[in-house]
C-alpha cells in the first residue's frame, strides 16, 4: 500500500492555533529556490571532474596559482559546497529556530548573479584572466555576504541549539575571513596588493576549508545525523567542548597565516587542536550512531563516514606538509584531501539523503497525498556516484603523489561518471516531483 | 557511553483514557522532537495504538518520514501556542 503523506497542520486546520501553524509555511522556502542551488551544484560538481579529465596534465606540477586545477577547486567550492550550503542552512535553519524565511525572493534572485558568476570566476582562473576574474569575484563575494548576514540572522534565533548555534557563528566570522582573504587574491592578481600572497594564500585555505564549510559541517551534523539515523542528539556540553576545539584549530591556522613569525608552531598547534576537535567530533558522531535506531544510511552514511576518513586523512597529510616545507606536492594533497576526501564526500553524504526528503516535505505542503521521500528516489544512480567518488578522490590523490598524468585522467573519468550518476538522481528526483505535483486526485 | 540529551529528557510516553500514547515534547530543541517521536513509533509499531503530541511547532520535517512509514498526522485543539497532533496509521 503506498503510505499516505498527512497535509501540514497549518494548511489543513487553518482556524486552529492560527498564527503559529499559519507561520509554519512561511519557516519554508519556496522549492524552486533550494532546489535550484542544489541542482546547480550538481552541475558544477560535473564541471569540476570534466576539467580534471581534459586538464590532467596540468595537475602534478600544480602547486597553486590561476590555471585549471584552481578553476577546478573553485567550482568545487563555490558552486557545490558553498552553494548546496545556502539551499541546505537556509532551508534548514528558519524551521528548526521557529524563524519566518527572511527575503525569499532576495535569494531566488541572487541564484541568478550566483552561478553565472561562479561560472565565469572558474573560467577566467583557467585562462588566467584576472580582470574577468576580479569582476566575478566581486559578484561572488557580494552573494556571499548576502548569505552571511541572513545565516547570521537565523543563527540568533537559534539559542536552544547552543552546539549549532556555536559553529555555525564560527562558519559566519569564517566566511568573512575567506571574502577578505579572496579580495587580497584578486588584488594581487590584478597588481593592487594589500596583503602578502603567502598570508592571503594560507588565510583563504585555513578560513574557507576549514572555517566556513567545516565549521558548518560539524555544526549541521549536531541535527542532520541523529534525524538520519534516529540516533541520540548529544549533549550540549559535548557539542560545546567540540565547537570550541574546532573553532580554536581554525583560530590557530588563522593566526598562523596573519603572523609569519610564528607560522610554523601556530600551524602545528593549529593540526593538533584540528585533530582534538576531529576526535572529540567523531566521539559525539559514534554516540549518535551507537544509539541509532537506522543503523544502515546505505550510500549516503558510508559517504558521511568516507568524510570523517578524509579529514582524519587531511590532518597528517597537513602535517608532512608542513615538515616538507613550502612547494612540495604534500601543500597540494593537503588541501585536495580536506577538499574531495572530507567535505565533499560528506556533503554528497548529506545531500543524497536529504534532497529526497526536502522534496517531500514541499510536496506535502501542496498535495494531500504527496510522494515519499523513497518514490522520489532512484537508488542505483547513488550507489555509482558513491562508489565512483571514492574511487576519482583515490585516484586523484594517487595520481598526485605519483606525478601521473594517467592516473589524474582515470580520477577524472570516474568523477565525471560518478558526478553524471548525480544528475541523473536529481533530475529524476525533478521529474517524479513535477508528475506528483501535476497528477489529478491529489 | 551513551550523551545526556542537550535538554531535560523527555517524559516517557504515557497511555491516556482512549488507550493512545500521549508524548509532550515541548521545550525541546531541534531535532529531538522528531527524533523522539520516530523513535517511539519505532518502537511500539507493533502495538497499532495512535500518538497524541504536544510541540511547540508545526513539525514539517516530520511529515516526510510518516508519509514514509505509513502514518499520518490529525491536528488537535491544544493550549495557546502549542501544536497537537494525533499520529496514526494511514
Amino acid at each position: 500500500m503506498k503510505p499516505v503523506a498527512p497535509k501540514p497542520a497549518a494548511a489543513r486546520r487553518p482556524a486552529l492555533g492560527g498564527a503559529f501553524l499559519s507561520g509554519a509555511s512561511g519557516r519554508l522556502l519556496p522549492a524552486s529556490v533550494p532546489l535550484r542551488y542544489f541542482g546547480a551544484a550538481a552541475l558544477f560538481h560535473l564541471a569540476a571532474w570534466l576539467v580534471v579529465l581534459l586538464t590532467a596534465p596540468d595537475w602534478p606540477a600544480w602547486r597553486g596559482g590561476l590555471g585549471w586545477p584552481l578553476a577546478a577547486l573553485h567550482l568545487v567550492t563555490l558552486g557545490t559546497l558553498a552553494g548546496s550550503a545556502i539551499g541546505v542552512s537556509l532551508q534548514l535553519l528558519p524551521v528548526a529556530t521557529k524563524q519566518v524565511v527572511r527575503w525569499p525572493k532576495l535569494l531566488s534572485a541572487i541564484w541568478w548573479l550566483y552561478v553565472p558568476a561562479v561560472a565565469l570566476l572558474a573560467a577566467a582562473m583557467g585562462m588566467a584572466r584576472p580582470d574577468w576574474l576580479a569582476a566575478a569575484a566581486a559578484a561572488v563575494i557580494a552573494v556571499l555576504l548576502v548569505f552571511a548576514v541572513m545565516l547570521g540572522l537565523n543563527l540568533r534565533a537559534g539559542g536552544s541549539m547552543a552546539g549549532v548555534v556555536l559553529h555555525g557563528l564560527g562558519a559566519v566570522v569564517a566566511l568573512v575571513l575567506v571574502l577578505a582573504s579572496a579580495a587580497a587574491l584578486v588584488a594581487l592578481w590584478i597588481g593592487r596588493p594589500f596583503l602578502d600572497h603567502g598570508a592571503a594564500r594560507q588565510l583563504h585555505l585555513a578560513a574557507g576549508v576549514f572555517g566556513f564549510m567545516g565549521l558548518l559541517a560539524f555544526g549541521l551534523s549536531f541535527v542532520l545525523l541523529p534525524m538520519f539515523t534516529l540516533g541520540r542528539v548529544p549533549g550540549d556540553r559535548q557539542q560545546l567542548q567540540a565547537g570550541a576545539a574546532a573553532l580554536c584549530a581554525v583560530a590557530l591556522a588563522v593566526a598562523a597565516a596573519l603572523i609569519p613569525a610564528g607560522a610554523l608552531p601556530l600551524r602545528a598547534a593549529a593540526l593538533a587542536a584540528g585533530a582534538l576537535a576531529l576526535g572529540l567530533h567523531l566521539k559525539l558522531m559514534r554516540g549518535i550512531l551507537d544509539t541509532a535506531m537506522r543503523k544502515d544510511l546505505g550510500p549516503s552514511g558510508r559517504l558521511m563516514q568516507a568524510g570523517w576518513a578524509g579529514l582524519a586523512l587531511a590532518l597528517p597529510a597537513g602535517a608532512i606538509a608542513l615538515l616538507a616545507g613550502q612547494g612540495t606536492v604534500w601543500g597540494t594533497l593537503f588541501g585536495l584531501i580536506a577538499v574531495a576526501g572530507w567535505l565533499l564526500s560528506f556533503l554528497f553524504g548529506v545531500l543524497q539523503r536529504i534532497l529526497p526528503f526536502l522534496a517531500s516535505m514541499h510536496a506535502g505542503q501542496k498535495l494531500k497525498r504527496g510522494p515519499t521521500p523513497s518514490a522520489l528516489t532512484m537508488e542505483r544512480p547513488l550507489l555509482w556516484h558513491a562508489v565512483a567518488h571514492a574511487l576519482a578522490v583515490l585516484l586523484l590523490v594517487a595520481g598526485l603523489l605519483l606525478s601521473s598524468p594517467v592516473l589524474v585522467r582515470l580520477a577524472g573519468l570516474a568523477g565525471t561518471l560518478g558526478a553524471l550518476a548525480f544528475v541523473v538522481f536529481f533530475a529524476e528526483l525533478l521529474r517524479r516531483l513535477a508528475r506528483a505535483m501535476t497528477e489529478p486526485a491529489q | 557511553m551513551m550523551n545526556k540529551p542537550n535538554q531535560t529528557p523527555p517524559a516517557p510516553a504515557t497511555l491516556d483514557g482512549d488507550g493512545c500514547w500521549q508524548l509532550d515534547l515541548r521545550g525541546l530543541a531541534p531535532p529531538q522532537p522528531m527524533v523522539t517521536i520516530l523513535r517511539h513509533l519505532e518502537e511500539h509499531a507493533a502495538d497499532g495504538r495512535a500518538l497524541v503530541v504536544r510541540l511547540e511547532r508545526d513539525p514539517v520535517m516530520l511529515y516526510p518520514e510518516l508519509a514514509e512509514r505509513g502514518w499520518e498526522a490529525r491536528p488537535l485543539d491544544g493550549e495557546a501556542g502549542e501544536v497537537r497532533l494525533r499520529l496514526q496509521r494511514a
